[in-house]
């Protein structure tokens, strides 16, 4: 005995309400928990599609699902840092380095403007005022589409809810801030902050720009069931 | 009671069997069975343990998957998607990279299990 297609959907319904939000996820979950009920339908015809399916689900033992989000995030994590850093050694060949290098001095200077603690103090607080606010208007307008969409994409949810990363925007001038009152105003320890600041912000630059812009190349690469999905 | 407890001992004797000694394996079964069968999807490799070993060894669903999306993570493992029975099937199959590690798990286990063959047992190593 096979399962209905209502039955695939209950399947899919059941993973989300046990906090599978991504569409990667539930379907081989789904395969998995068809499988299994489908088994136990030979062996016993009478068990009903719900008992059968709890059955299955307490083999996932007491955390349910959760070990096996925790360890697709961890792969999809190392996955998407990868994108990121592809993305940044780019920076570094020929077309670009003219940019790299500009950015390194406007950077270079704008140390050397600010240093008094009082002005990069300033300026670190404003930097952290506007990454708040824009990491909650993100944030908000994923949660949105989400919601809107119903089917997303474990590794669509870490391209496009970047918001996480604008909190960290001023980390550069948090940085130059407690340096200087160490009292290091040596070209080095400018040089270091200059270099550090440089690369973070070309990081950033990947994450909110680049990679958005290529998710669905990303996405076809890492899910073949993407291309799959968006023909039907 | 007595036996409630004699219950519970036999369970906590089976989860250890089934994690602490096989746990560090687990990657090397699935991937010695990715090498024999050529590809196969998450249900299927639990069924196979299971009837390999007659029962006596169960992967369970909550570390079959994390070591498969671990595995894919690395590079070793590559993923195929079909329709099925009204559902998507994702069939996982070794990389190049895969089956070369494959080779070198497979040799480091037997030689761990040689290794331990002579601690447990040593007059058999003369």
């Amino acid at each position: 005995m096979k399962l209905t297609p209502e039955q695939i959907d209950r399947l899919y319904q059941f993973t989300r309400q046990h906090y599978v939000e991504w569409y990667d996820l539930q379907t081989e979950l789904v395969d998995h928990l068809a499988n299994a009920i489908e088994q136990q339908w030979q062996e016993n015809p009478k068990i009903s599609f719900e008992d059968a399916l709890q059955v299955e689900f307490k083999k996932f033992g007491i955390f349910g699902f959760m070990e096996v989000i925790k360890e697709k995030q961890i792969a999809l994590g190392k996955k998407y840092k990868k994108f990121v850093w592809n993305e940044l050694v780019q920076f570094f060949t020929i077309p670009k380095i003219i940019f790299t290098l500009l950015l390194t001095l406007l950077f270079y200077y704008l140390f050397h403007l600010l240093f008094s603690k009082d002005l990069l103090s300033a300026f670190h607080l404003l930097i952290a005022f506007i990454g708040f606010i824009f990491a909650f208007r993100i944030n908000s307008k994923y949660q949105k589409y989400k919601k809107e969409k119903g089917k997303v994409w474990y590794l669509e949810e870490m391209i496009k809810n970047y918001s996480f990363m604008l909190f960290f925007g001023y980390l550069p001038f948090q940085l130059g801030n407690s340096l200087l009152r160490l009292d290091f105003n040596s070209d080095g320890i400018i040089g270091f902050m200059v270099f550090f600041t440089v690369i973070f912000y070309l990081c950033l630059f990947i994450i909110v720009f680049e990679i958005p812009s290529k998710a669905e190349d990303y996405l076809k690469e890492t899910y073949p069931e993407y291309a799959l999905e968006n023909v039907n | 009671m007595h036996k409630k407890i004699m219950h519970i001992f036999v369970i906590q004797f089976r989860l250890m069997k089934n994690s602490q000694l096989y746990k560090g394996s687990l990657n090397t079964i699935i991937m010695k069975l990715l090498e024999e069968q050529g590809r196969m999807y998450g249900y299927e490799i639990t069924q196979k343990v299971k009837e390999i070993t007659k029962g006596e060894l169960n992967i369970t669903e909550g570390a079959l998957y994390p070591a498969l999306h671990k595995l894919e993570a690395e590079g070793l493992l590559d993923v195929e998607v079909e329709k099925v029975d009204n559902r998507l099937r994702k069939y996982y199959k070794l990389t190049e990279k895969g089956t070369t590690e494959t080779v070198n798990r497979l040799a480091e286990l037997e030689e761990f299990i040689k290794n331990m063959q002579t601690i447990v047992n040593p007059k058999l190593s003369y």
